[in-house]
């Protein structure tokens, strides 16, 4: 059986890592080459990165820093963050990345996952769909860091991408992030009842109940963290860490 | 035998002719030697006078934390010192606030030491991240002005953290673990550093704003030291503490791990030591740790010289890696190692303010509220040595 | 020296800095007429069958090469994750024939319920046989697997290391001088890195 992954979620910022609560307010982190040289020491199970101002600010991935921190690591990395076209995804699994998370782009070319699937294979594509509650209390996805909302439905998006040939779905919730309350187990479950690729929930994990919570209840197969990887405790110091998870298998 | 040379030995340690302002006696033995008894008698280090000195501490920190979430402040680094004052902090009844400075260059097994520490001993920790950009700015400026203190940024930073976090949380103590039996006395005069040092190097030779930097000015000195009264404890001055005794507690108490004498808690730090002091300065501060186990009679004075002789382990890696984060060309790399030392009086600092402001701070370091260290080192002319 | 064959697919990087790491002497190469000095091969891939052997195949002098590599000087060879599928005789991803140099099919995972394909995680690998290949490796050890397709021998003696995944299947193979990991030993840590050295120290 599969250990189920704990995925550390590190967020690019310009050229430095950082934390955000609710997509909003961040926090400095680190150098990300010097970070993830931690998590490689702690041989953590798989790495992403996430560049939250690439698509916002119109451009590709940092080849360089993506360079840097691929030089560090010895285990899975993937990244989300201005992928757009097929190159822009290629020159990142040359550097040595094994998945490529794509979120605002396929909103905009619809033939972007399906062409990134076929060639690179289906495990290699990752869809990020981030979700917040609207003012009517509708959950609907977001892009450009939670800033647009594209009034779709999230079981609806998260359907439409695996038909398109994802091998995964990141399913964040933009409203629990930072926060250390838990996941949106709701959201969560309806996602992984509808599709059967592996989905990874993110946004809100504060301890390891929340956690077995999310895999047990929500059945999603894997768990991105984020603050609980970067400070020490809530509230408390920036402290790179991974905490001891067992799961009975 | 000690090895040949031609060179001025102290007879009791191994600090040389080379060493800034020594002085050898008639018998031989240098004035740091003498520096050290005195200071060990005015603490009484080591002794059962002493340890009274840091119980009494002890009690009048917890008299003073009393109804705060914090009694004192930690300065936390993963190194041995730093992670055996929490130990003793707890130990001794104390409630601290572990505080850590990040300059982004931290090796991993310095994150994991503080990690399993404080964990360990249930300590919360404060951590105050720079930008990586502008703390690699801030290093290639010293680079590029050609000066010593590329540390300089580093420790002052800590410094302002700890100041800081205390004066947030109205605790009035700040533990150091700062120890001159292990590691003996910096010598005075070649090295100095201030807030205005930092800010008008990264002014001249820096490409981005400062906006993460916690610059220390001297008004926040003065406030911090004078007004909010923040005083700086170090307890190893008073009570007996056996490093490798320390190193050992840690590693079979919280799986605490020993990076070995390069320095590799921190990167910078590493670089500095092993390479930049030693190559561009003729600057090799190995002699302060081998003096101390000298005088503690943990080593002999001809095994201590004979592996200061040998020249440090230069890690090719660690250039590499320089270069890389200060976004330097070989050339200008090797351009600016090979080029003549500059040094600090060339460049605008407080320390005309300091000595100004003398008096004021003989009544600071008498109320203890700086050390007399920073007082005599401060606040009367040094002779800039080149 | 090992030499990693560079035919356009795989994340060559992270495998030579792996074997870096590991302080062995290690070049990435293209070239058949460079391939032709190797004293040590390793074969990687991420992609599909066809396209990996066609690729091969299409190189020119790259496949009379390694032919001559493996069988004749029969020199160390490593497949790694389709690296290792290419050493079977064939797919049921595609048309094409394997290289054939291990008696095995790489065939489709069986469809269970709960085991979602592809097999992506870190799973474990048992030791079935003693090999060079597998020496001090660990009872802990863990692997990152990512494949949709699954090898199985036709000679028991040729598998060194079993999985479980929706039934079982050899997760590492050998025949003399030729040896494949389903797995990525690059994206394995220290796991990994046991392999690579084992490999390197044959």
């Amino acid at each position: 059986m599969l250990r189920t992954r704990i995925i550390p979620t590190l967020l690019l910022r310009n050229e430095s890592l950082v934390k955000t609560v609710k997509f909003g307010k961040f926090t400095y982190v680190g150098d990300p080459a010097n970070t993830v040289r931690i998590f490689n020491e702690l041989e953590v199970d798989e790495l992403l990165f996430l560049d939250i101002l690439a698509s916002r600010k119109k451009h590709g991935p940092n080849l360089k820093v993506l360079r840097e921190v691929a030089d560090e690591c010895f285990m899975p990395l993937g990244y989300g963050g201005g992928i757009k076209t097929f190159e822009d995804a290629k020159a990142v699994f040359d550097i040595g990345f094994e998945k490529v998370a794509v979120n605002f782009s396929s909103f905009e070319n619809t033939t972007l996952i399906n062409d990134l699937s076929k060639h690179f294979g289906s495990q290699a594509v990752i869809a990020s769909i981030d979700v917040r509650t609207t003012l009517f209390g509708r959950k609907k996805v977001y892009t450009l860091g939670g800033k647009k909302n594209t009034r779709k439905d999230p079981i609806i998006w998260a359907k439409e991408a695996e038909e398109m040939g994802v091998g995964e779905i990141l399913l964040t919730s933009i409203e629990n992030e930072g926060t250390w309350n838990g996941f949106d187990y709701d959201l969560v479950k309806s996602v992984t009842d509808a599709v059967s690729v592996p989905v990874v929930a993110h946004g809100g994990a504060g301890n390891t109940e929340h956690i077995h919570k999310v895999v047990t209840n929500s059945n999603a197969s894997a768990v991105a963290l984020g603050s609980m990887v970067v400070f020490q405790k809530k509230g408390m110091g920036v402290l790179v860490n991974f905490p001891n998870i067992k799961f009975n298998e | 035998m000690m090895q040949k040379t031609d060179l001025n030995i102290c007879s009791r340690c191994i600090y040389d002719e080379r060493v800034a302002s020594i002085q050898f006696d008639s018998n031989g033995i240098c004035n740091y030697c003498h520096q050290l008894e005195e200071l060990s008698t005015l603490y009484s280090t080591g002794t059962p006078v002493g340890q009274k000195k840091w119980y009494d501490l002890v009690d009048e920190i917890k008299i003073s934390g009393r109804g705060k979430k914090y009694d004192c402040i930690v300065g936390v680094s993963g190194g041995t010192d730093s992670s055996y004052m929490v130990y003793l902090a707890k130990k001794a009844g104390l409630r601290p606030l572990a505080v850590h400075y990040d300059n982004t260059w931290n090796s991993a097994i310095a994150t994991q030491n503080i990690e399993k520490v404080l964990r360990a001993l249930d300590v919360d920790l404060h951590t105050h991240v720079v930008n990586n950009k502008e703390s690699d700015d801030i290093f290639r400026s010293f680079f590029f002005a050609g000066v010593a203190e590329i540390e300089a940024p580093t420790d002052l930073g800590l410094a302002e953290v700890m100041y800081r976090v205390a004066a947030k949380h109205n605790v009035k103590y700040v533990l150091e673990g700062h120890s001159f039996v292990t590691e003996g006395i910096t010598p005075i005069g070649r090295n100095y550093f201030d807030g205005r040092y930092i800010k008008s190097i990264h002014k001249r030779f820096g490409r981005m704003k400062m906006k993460t930097y916690p610059l220390m000015t001297l008004l926040r000195f003065l406030w911090w030291t004078a007004i909010s009264r923040v005083r700086k404890i170090r307890p190893f001055w008073y009570i007996d503490y056996d490093k490798e005794k320390a190193r050992a507690f840690l590693e079979k108490n919280y799986d605490w791990q020993y990076y070995g004498g390069h320095h590799l808690e921190n990167r910078m730090t590493a670089f500095f030591h092993g390479i930049y002091a030693p190559q561009k300065f003729g600057m090799d501060f190995r002699n302060n740790s081998l003096s101390a186990l000298v005088r503690l009679g943990k080593l002999s004075r001809e095994e201590a010289w004979s592996q200061y002789s040998k020249p440090p382990l230069i890690e090719d890696e660690l250039i590499t890696y320089f270069k890389k984060r200060l976004d330097l060309s070989d050339r200008e790399y090797d351009k600016i190692m090979n080029e003549p030392p500059k040094n600090w009086t060339n460049y605008p600092t407080y320390k005309k303010r300091f000595e100004c402001l003398r008096p004021l701070f003989f009544i600071l370091a008498k109320s203890n509220l700086v050390p007399m260290s920073f007082y005599l080192k401060y606040c009367f002319p040094t002779k800039s040595e080149l | 020296m090992i030499h990693i064959i560079d035919y356009g697919m795989g994340n060559l990087g992270s495998m030579r800095n792996m074997f870096k790491r590991i302080g062995a002497n290690v070049k990435v190469e293209s070239n058949p007429a460079e391939l032709a000095h190797a004293r040590k091969l390793v074969l990687p891939g991420v992609g599909s069958f066809d396209a990996a052997m066609g690729r091969i195949n299409e190189s020119f002098g790259l496949r009379d090469l390694l032919e001559h590599k493996a069988n004749v000087e029969k020199i160390p060879i490593l497949g790694v994750c389709l690296g290792m599928q290419l050493l079977t005789n064939s797919s049921e991803e595609g048309e094409l024939p394997g290289l054939g140099w291990v008696a095995a099919k790489t065939l489709r995972f069986p469809k269970k319920d709960g085991f979602k394909v592809p097999h992506m995680g870190w799973n474990v690998a048992s030791p079935v046989r003693k090999s060079p290949l597998t020496l001090e490796v660990g009872k802990e050890a863990r692997y990152y697997f990512v494949h949709s397709f699954c090898v199985h021998v036709e000679i028991p003696e040729q598998s060194i290391m079993k999985t479980n995944y929706a039934g079982v299947f050899d997760s590492a193979i050998a025949r003399d001088n030729i040896y494949g990991v389903q797995f990525h030993p690059e994206k394995s840590h220290r796991f990994g890195m046991q392999f690579l050295k084992n490999f390197s120290n044959l």
